[in-house]
């Protein structure tokens, strides 16, 4: 498939670094540390940090803010933890999501149910630490989806 | 040059900072008429340079080509090198500056120094080394490493002194207490029984029955308990076999000394004694050697066998014991005298002191030496059930012991005093009582009852009175207390005598007591020759001090043998701690108590065997780590090197001292210093042993470094087989505020993949991950294709995120993404962090004090038309200091520096300067020839595969050689000195050096001839490296053969060899510059500007070259401004005379005369111009692409021409919506495989201009690398802010332009594969800018036959060394600069120029120029004038003269070739110091035996 950058909004970019949190995602040059560290990154290779860079930068506005992708993101900051550019990709994740909803391309409830899904997660989280925190011997032995189950049921 | 008053500028120049930029900027400056203070705070110049193991792109060992300039700019005559010395303040002005130095305290006197490293060897505290970056160890006192310039020691002192060192000013022997415990510490249990050993010849008994006075002394014992010092010596003399150890070979003198009695004392002198040559022959009257420790002391203590392995050792030596042999019965004293040069006598004192009691002659009442003598000597003694021993000293508690081991059922100690005053030690107590043995104290026998034998004893009881002559309370009897005890045997120990009778025929002094009288100081006795100690002088006491005594009477005798005056030994008081002190180290390591050498459980104690079991190795490191000196990072005052050091250099009372210096003006030149990358978590460092950092690596893989230069990782020290390198750590970081890029760290990277490659001994995998790899220097591009092509290392484009160990195998895994987006985990066994450069912060504080402008980074802020000035007038810099860049561009900065100065200060030249003075050389002519013949290790260069001692023995006894010896490194400054006072003990008048090679080393040691008086070219080299070690690495035999051969050689020419004396040539003191652009401008007018002639060459018709082209820089400087400046400066210069529409027809001449043809306006005029030197600066220029549409599509325009659009503000351009710049065109491929350097800055500047004109464009640059080196990298950094976008692509997968009609338009299509997002992209561009090579005109290699120069294969002009000599050629007198040499930026052009005229300052101030010796001489009796020779003479040097009708030579022109020696059909001409004669001797040499 060939791209035809002419075709494409290249005010995306510009765009993207108005609003907050996106400032610096111009100073990428593109080496990868943000998709290398990224912990969605390493059980989804679909999901790659710096190829959503590079689409807003090359100004794929729909393409980016249609896609499947930019939800992924859990909010961990590791990239933006290690970014030499100081490029702040999870923040470039919040910014792209609130675009996508100010223009449409998903119901507020949507990201409505998006928080829900981070808050229920990190309950259950919680919950699974507490579980082997409590009986660490027990930790060792216990795999984590039968610990998902008992927590979920005591969720 | 006549001298001046200076204008009141100062002719002397401050030089900040002593690495490769500093001294060659002090070298330039110091030839050309200027005083130059060199400072640097290291105690050795160098700099990072020093620590590299090889350079890029040729892989030159660093040091090799660095140390022949640390030596030169050591001995200049205008040089005043201060190393370990710090600048205070910078005052004054431009002209006229005050500096005040501080120099650092060395401890030692660097005037008496003379660098022979025994003081280090000896020095007990280990530290880090800097040098090797912490991977290997140096001492307290030490040199940085082993070619520091000045090789000079200082004592690294820390603050607070920890310990004293109380322990080595307590024995007796002095031994080095604090080294081997530090030693056993360390776990070098072997090193450490070679450092107790060096002072202690009787280890494993000391280490079992030392009364270790060192323990008493031991500071530690002040916090809590002593260390187990002798124990811990125990220890490692358990671990060490002393029959395993070899002996020395030592020369004899010839001498011979008798020693009487083979006790402790006399083994000792004997041991000594045989150490130094002399032939040592003891006669011991017992049946075994070994005095009181065969005879006294029991087996249970000392076990027999480890006395008979430790005399043994000792006669291995070649001592000669007689036993059963007593002086005086036997032999007499005289007799010995007679037949021995001197005599020791070490008798001991053997004989029990009687008890004067009633009784005593009873069977059953004995002598205690005499029971335990007997005892064994493996007699059979009986003792009765009940058994009384008499005394308190150590004598009777080991016949106690004895007589308990024998059967006694009862023993007791009667003893007249109290525990308190027990001379024995009190371990020994404890031990007698846990044995069962009672003491009765207070009691004294009186009389011995028993009829025939003894069957009672009648004591009486004493108490305490008045002090008596020892100090003791003395015991008075209590009237009417005797008392009687049932007894069978007494043992009487009070005390022993010294048997002295057989003395007394020589006259020997004798005390009252009967013991003899000697010098304490020296052991002499009143009999010259005669000498004395041990117990024998000072009556009982421990054998430590009898040891001590036969030490001090060999030294003595030694002394006395060759005839010197004695040395008297100096006492030394052990000193304590203050209770501030022991206050201070118990809050910082608390309490703990002694380790206890574990015993024999007292009811398993079987007979006679040894009771003491020593320690496990646990014990033993833990208790050595107890040792306070141990746990300090300074010297903790020994004194043991101001012992060692021979020539008295060491002064512990040393302070820092303050020097004010005036200058007229400072060049910084400080460098940098490497990233320390512990603060990235993720990569490891520090916290995983297998990640280093690339410095590190350079001392690991160099032969100088901690591992010899066998490659190793630190956790396990095995070979890695896999290394990753992960570049960018510490650059292009702007998290880490460090966003500039390090430059150098691509190039080095690979240089050390290549060199791991080669020096590892298994199959190694090597991949770099990198950015943008970034190798734009000078042929370094080529070099990056054969790392691809030829080393087989892997390159990845990839940022790495993370290092973790894999297992506790000491692996690594390294975690990255690929440009595809796919991340992968890849198993290394080793990480190498390629680091930044980062600025230094003292130089950062010294530089803010003076009031320099630095940039947000911390390096000196400088302008691209000045980039050697800082903001400060009078104040220059150069190398990394201004940016981070490699050795050229530091070389070639410091040189434009230095010509910068020179410039400024040009009114004060010569004033402040001294004329170099050498003594006055030698007529040598007639006599024998005396050669000597110096052979280098090279480290392990040589000595690594050569036996090199081998060679040295070799060299002694080939024919006229007076003198051989070998060097670590021939070419350090330490060894000049040496060769120098070598020529001048033996008398040499011929000198060969056998090392590397006489292209780099040659003319360094025929200055230090020339120094020591002979004539330059008495002088010959032996290659034995590059054309022997090196070659023949794999067959060490082999190449030890070759050496010899070619020392055979070079001895062989050497006896024919005579003084050359060189012709002395005037200089024109004017100077030709080739091309009339920014390096030509600038090379001339900084001549000019000194007041030299100068003609400025041009083939334009005007003066500009491709800066005419350039509108503005990156910094936003305005180019033609500053262009129009110059041209106007060198128009209006009256020194300058400037040739426009030039051209050079044709050249002759040599250095400081060469003549040049010019041909102007097209052949219409032909000048002749005679000048000194030449700079040849003719640029370079676009190249003109056929690809991409170039020509053919109007839109396509070159970078130059996009920007004369940009300035002529045409529309098209800067009005367009999509522009696209496709950068390294026409370069990095096969036809030129090279970097233009210049095009990426070029390109983002051209796209910022445009960005600036309308932002909304867009911009696209399609790369391979960018390579904003350097601080360019904030720009590209801005480009990309700016929101330009850059999309790279492979040389294998290029983008595609094609014109493609749509809707009545032709749009001009750019196709590339976006890597990142896996797709093509396809952009209907505007305008498409190509960012082509810079070439190389055709003509210059024209030019370059002329002036007789090298280009390389593309076409530029090839230095004479890339890394050291930038600007120079090979060809004396000739220079080179801007793109001519290669592409490079306005300000390195700049920077280049200068340096260029800054060399050539150096020949134009010279008065005369000394020419070569060694050239061709005719034999007019023999030439036949047939001119075989001026046909073939490649520099017109020969030609025949019509007259005579035979060939003359121009020696000014001979470069010595040779080639007309070869042609010659009559033999006559012939080359100096290449005759006939010469080559025949050597071949001779090399083929005799074939």
């Amino acid at each position: 498939m060939t791209v035809a950058l002419n075709e494409l909004d290249t005010k995306f970019k510009y765009d993207v670094s108005n609003e907050p949190g996106g400032e610096n995602i111009k100073l990428c040059f593109a080496c990868g540390l943000c998709t290398a560290s990224c912990p969605v990154a390493d059980i989804d290779q679909n999901f790659n940090p710096r190829r959503i860079i590079r689409m807003v930068l090359l100004g794929m506005r729909k393409e980016v803010l249609s896609s499947d992708t930019i939800w992924f993101c859990i909010q961990c900051y590791n990239c933006q933890g290690h970014c030499p550019q100081n490029v702040d990709f999870a923040d470039i994740m919040k910014a792209l999501r609130s675009i996508a909803v100010r223009e449409g391309y998903v119901a507020p409830s949507f990201v409505e149910k998006i928080k829900e899904i981070d808050v229920f997660c990190q309950k259950l989280r919680h919950e699974m630490v507490s579980a082997i925190v409590d009986s660490r011997s027990r930790g060792a032995e216990v795999e984590p989806s039968g610990l998902a189950k008992e927590a979920l049921e005591r969720l | 040059m006549e001298k001046q008053s200076g204008n009141g500028k100062i002719g002397a120049v401050l030089v900040v900072g002593g690495g490769v930029g500093g001294i060659q900027a002090a070298l330039d400056l110091a030839e050309s008429g200027y005083y130059v203070y060199l400072v640097e705070k290291s105690p050795s110049i160098g700099g990072v340079m020093a620590q590299l193991d090889k350079t890029f792109p040729t892989n030159d060992c660093s040091m090799c080509i660095l140390s022949p300039k640390l030596v030169e700019v050591a001995s200049h005559q205008n040089v005043s090198l201060l190393t370990y010395t710090e600048i205070e303040s910078i005052n004054g002005e431009a002209g006229n500056f005050n500096v005040k130095l501080r120099k650092k305290a060395t401890y030692v006197d660097w005037e008496k120094c003379t660098g022979c490293g025994v003081c280090s060897e000896w020095c007990p505290v280990v530290m880090k080394s800097e040098f090797n970056m912490g991977l290997g160890s140096r001492r307290a006192i030490y040199t940085p490493f082993p070619q520091a310039v000045p090789k000079k020691f200082v004592i690294d002192k820390e603050e607070e002194h920890l310990c004293h060192a109380a322990c080595r000013d307590a024995c007796p022997l002095h031994m080095n207490v604090p080294g081997y415990i530090k030693l056993i510490a360390e776990g070098q249990n072997e090193e450490a029984y070679k450092l107790i050993r060096a002072t202690n010849p009787l280890p494993a008994i000391c280490g079992r029955i030392c009364y270790a006075p060192c323990q008493e002394a031991c500071n530690r014992g002040q916090i809590d308990e002593p260390l187990a010092i002798r124990d811990l010596k125990r220890f490692v003399t358990d671990y060490t076999d002393v029959e395993k150890l070899e002996s020395p070979t030592v020369e004899s003198t010839g001498k011979k000394v008798a020693i009487i009695g083979a006790g402790p004392a006399g083994l000792v002198a004997a041991h000594d004694l045989a150490l130094k040559g002399h032939k040592a022959v003891i006669f011991e009257s017992l049946p075994k050697p070994g005095g009181m420790l065969q005879v006294g002391i029991p087996e249970y203590r000392l076990p027999k066998e480890v006395v008979r392995k430790e005399i043994e050792y000792i006669t291995k030596l070649g001592v000669e014991i007689k036993t059963g042999v007593e002086v005086g019965k036997h032999i007499s004293l005289g007799e010995l005298r007679g037949e021995f040069n001197a005599i020791f006598i070490g008798v001991g004192a053997h004989q029990g002191m009687e008890l004067r009691v009633p009784g005593e002659n009873l069977p059953g009442v004995g002598q205690g030496v005499e029971f335990l003598r007997k005892v064994n000597l493996g007699e059979k003694i009986k003792v009765g059930r009940k058994v009384a021993i008499i005394g308190g000293g150590n004598t009777a508690l080991d016949c106690a012991r004895t007589a308990k081991r024998l059967g006694a059922e009862e023993v007791t100690i009667l003893y007249r005093r109290t525990r308190a005053e027990m001379p024995a030690s009190a371990e020994e107590i404890t031990a007698a009582e846990t044995e069962g043995i009672k003491i009765e104290f207070l009691v004294a026998p009186s009389r011995f009852i028993g009829d025939k034998r003894l069957s009672k004893i009648e004591l009486i009881r004493m108490k305490l009175g008045a002090p008596d002559a020892s100090g003791r309370p003395r015991p008075v009897p209590i009237e009417g207390s005797e008392f009687q005890l049932p007894i069978n045997t007494v043992i009487a120990a009070l005390g022993q005598v010294a048997k002295t009778d057989f003395v007394k025929e020589l006259g020997i002094l004798l005390s009252q007591r009967g013991t003899i009288e000697v010098n304490p100081g020296t052991g002499v006795t009143n009999i010259e020759g005669v000498f004395a100690g041990g117990d024998v002088v000072t009556g009982p006491a421990y054998i430590v001090d009898a040891m001590a005594a036969g030490r001090r009477a060999a030294r003595s005798i030694d002394a006395f043998l060759h005839g010197m005056p004695l040395p008297v030994e100096e006492k030394s008081e052990p000193q304590k701690l203050t209770a501030e002190e022991i206050q201070r180290l118990k809050n910082r390591f608390g309490e703990h108590p002694q380790h206890k050498i574990e015993e024999i459980p007292v009811e398993q104690r079987k007979g006679f065997e040894e009771v003491t079991l020593g320690y496990s190795v646990k014990e033993a490191h833990e208790e050595a780590d107890r040792c306070l000196a141990g746990q300090v990072t300074g010297c903790i005052q020994c004194l043991e090197c101001v012992d060692r050091c021979e020539a008295k250099a060491i002064d512990h009372s040393m302070k820092d001292t303050f020097e004010e210096v005036k200058v007229g003006a400072v060049i910084f030149s400080g460098g940098f210093e490497c990233y320390n990358p512990s603060e990235l978590y993720e990569l490891g460092y520090g916290r995983l042993p297998n990640v280093v950092t690339s410095i590190e690596f350079e001392r690991i893989l160099s032969a100088s470094g901690p591992f010899q230069g066998v490659l190793q990782r630190l956790s396990d020290g095995v070979p890695p087989q896999k290394i990753a390198f992960i570049q960018c750590v510490g650059s292009r970081d702007a998290k880490h505020n460090r966003p500039y890029c390090s430059s150098v760290c691509c190039t080095y990277a690979i240089k050390e993949a290549m060199i791991a490659k080669e020096h590892s001994t298994v199959p190694l995998d090597v991949t770099i991950f990198f950015m943008d790899l970034r190798t734009y220097g000078k042929d370094f591009d080529r070099y990056y294709e054969r790392a691809k092509e030829e080393s087989g290392i892997q390159f990845v484009r990839s940022k790495v995120y993370s290092i973790e160990a894999v297992d506790s195998t000491g692996d690594l895994v390294v975690k990255f993404t690929t440009e595809d987006g796919v991340t992968k985990t890849e198993k290394f066994s080793m990480a190498v962090l390629s680091v930044g450069f980062e600025s230094s912060p003292e130089l950062v504080k010294l530089a803010k004090k003076v009031g320099i402008q630095l940039n947000p980074y911390g390096f000196c802020q400088t302008k691209p038309f000045s980039p050697v000035e800082t903001s400060k007038s009078g104040i220059f810099v150069c190398g990394a200091f201004s940016a981070p860049k490699d050795i050229p561009e530091t070389v070639m900065q410091a040189s434009g520096a230095a010509g910068e100065v020179s410039t400024f200060l040009a009114s004060a030249r010569n004033t402040l300067t001294k004329e170099k003075v050498y003594p006055p050389e030698k007529d040598v002519k007639g006599e024998e020839p005396r050669i000597g013949v110096f052979i280098c290790h090279c480290g392990i260069n040589i000595g690594g595969y050569v036996n090199v001692p081998d060679v040295t023995e070799f060299a002694k006894t080939l024919p006229n050689v007076v003198y051989a010896e070998r060097n670590l490194f021939t070419c350090s400054q330490d060894t000049q000195e040496r060769i120098k006072k070598v020529i001048e003990e033996y008398k040499l008048n011929r000198v060969i050096v056998a090392s590397c090679t006489p292209r780099t080393h040659e003319p360094l040691f025929r200055e230090t001839i020339r120094k020591a008086g002979l004539n330059p070219y008495l002088f010959e080299m032996a290659n034995i490296r590059d054309q022997c070690s090196w070659v023949h690495m794999r067959e060490p035999e082999k190449a030890t053969e070759k050496a010899k051969d070619l020392v055979k050689m070079a001895v062989a020419k050497a006896r024919l060899i005579e003084a050359l004396q060189p012709l002395s040539l005037p200089v024109n003191r004017s100077a030709l510059v080739i091309g009339g652009g920014v390096a030509g401008m600038t090379s001339a007018l900084t001549l000019a500007e000194q007041g030299f002639e100068v003609y400025l060459i041009e083939r334009g018709n005007v003066l500009g070259g491709v800066a005419r082209r350039i509108h503005y820089n990156l910094d936003g400087e305005d180019v033609q401004e500053f262009l129009g400046r110059l041209i106007k400066q060198i128009q209006e210069h009256p020194k300058i005379r400037v040739y426009t529409d030039t051209w050079i027809v044709d050249v002759h001449g040599y250095v400081g005369n060469f003549t040049t043809e010019i041909m102007r306006y097209r052949g219409r005029v032909i000048e002749k111009i005679d000048h000194g030197v030449t700079i040849i600066a003719t640029g370079a220029e676009e190249y003109k692409p056929d690809e991409y549409l170039y020509g053919r599509d109007p839109r396509v325009l070159t970078q130059l021409e996009l920007e004369e659009e940009i300035v002529r503000e045409n529309p098209d351009i800067t009005n367009c919506d999509n522009l696209v710049m496709i950068q390294c065109v026409g370069c990095r491929n096969d036809e030129r495989p090279y970097c233009s350097r210049v095009c990426c800055n070029e390109a983002i500047k051209n796209a910022l201009e445009l960005k600036e004109m309308k932002p909304e464009m867009n911009i696209y640059i399609l790369y391979r690398d960018i390579r904003t080196y350097g601080f360019y990298e904030v720009y590209y950094e801005e480009a990309r802010r700016k929101g330009i976008i850059f999309l790279h692509y492979d040389l294998e997968d290029k983008p595609r332009v094609s014109q493609e009609r749509k809707g009545g338009q032709l749009l001009l299509r750019v196709q590339v594969k976006d890597k990142v997002l896996g797709d093509e992209v396809a952009i209907d561009a505007d305008i498409l800018a190509l960012s082509v090579a810079m070439v190389s005109p055709p003509e210059v290699r024209e030019l370059a036959m002329l002036y007789k120069v090298p280009v390389n294969e593309d076409g530029f002009f090839l230095e004479a060394h890339v890394k050291l000599r930038p600007v120079d050629f090979a060809t004396e007198g000739v220079f080179v600069c801007g793109l001519a040499h290669a592409p490079k930026s306005l300000e390195e052009s700049i920077a280049q120029a200068k340096a260029a005229a800054s060399r050539a300052t150096t020949i134009l101030v010279k008065d005369a120029i000394i020419g070569e010796g060694i050239v061709a001489s005719v034999n007019e009796a023999l030439c036949s004038g047939c001119g075989v020779c001026e046909v073939l003479c490649p520099y017109g040097a020969i030609a025949v003269d019509q007259e005579k009708g035979v060939s003359v030579v121009n020696e000014a022109l001979c470069k010595g070739c040779g080639t007309c020696c070869a042609a010659c059909p009559s033999g006559a001409v012939q080359q100096r110091g290449f005759t006939r004669k010469e080559i025949s001797a050597m071949l001779d040499a090399a083929l005799a035996g074939v």
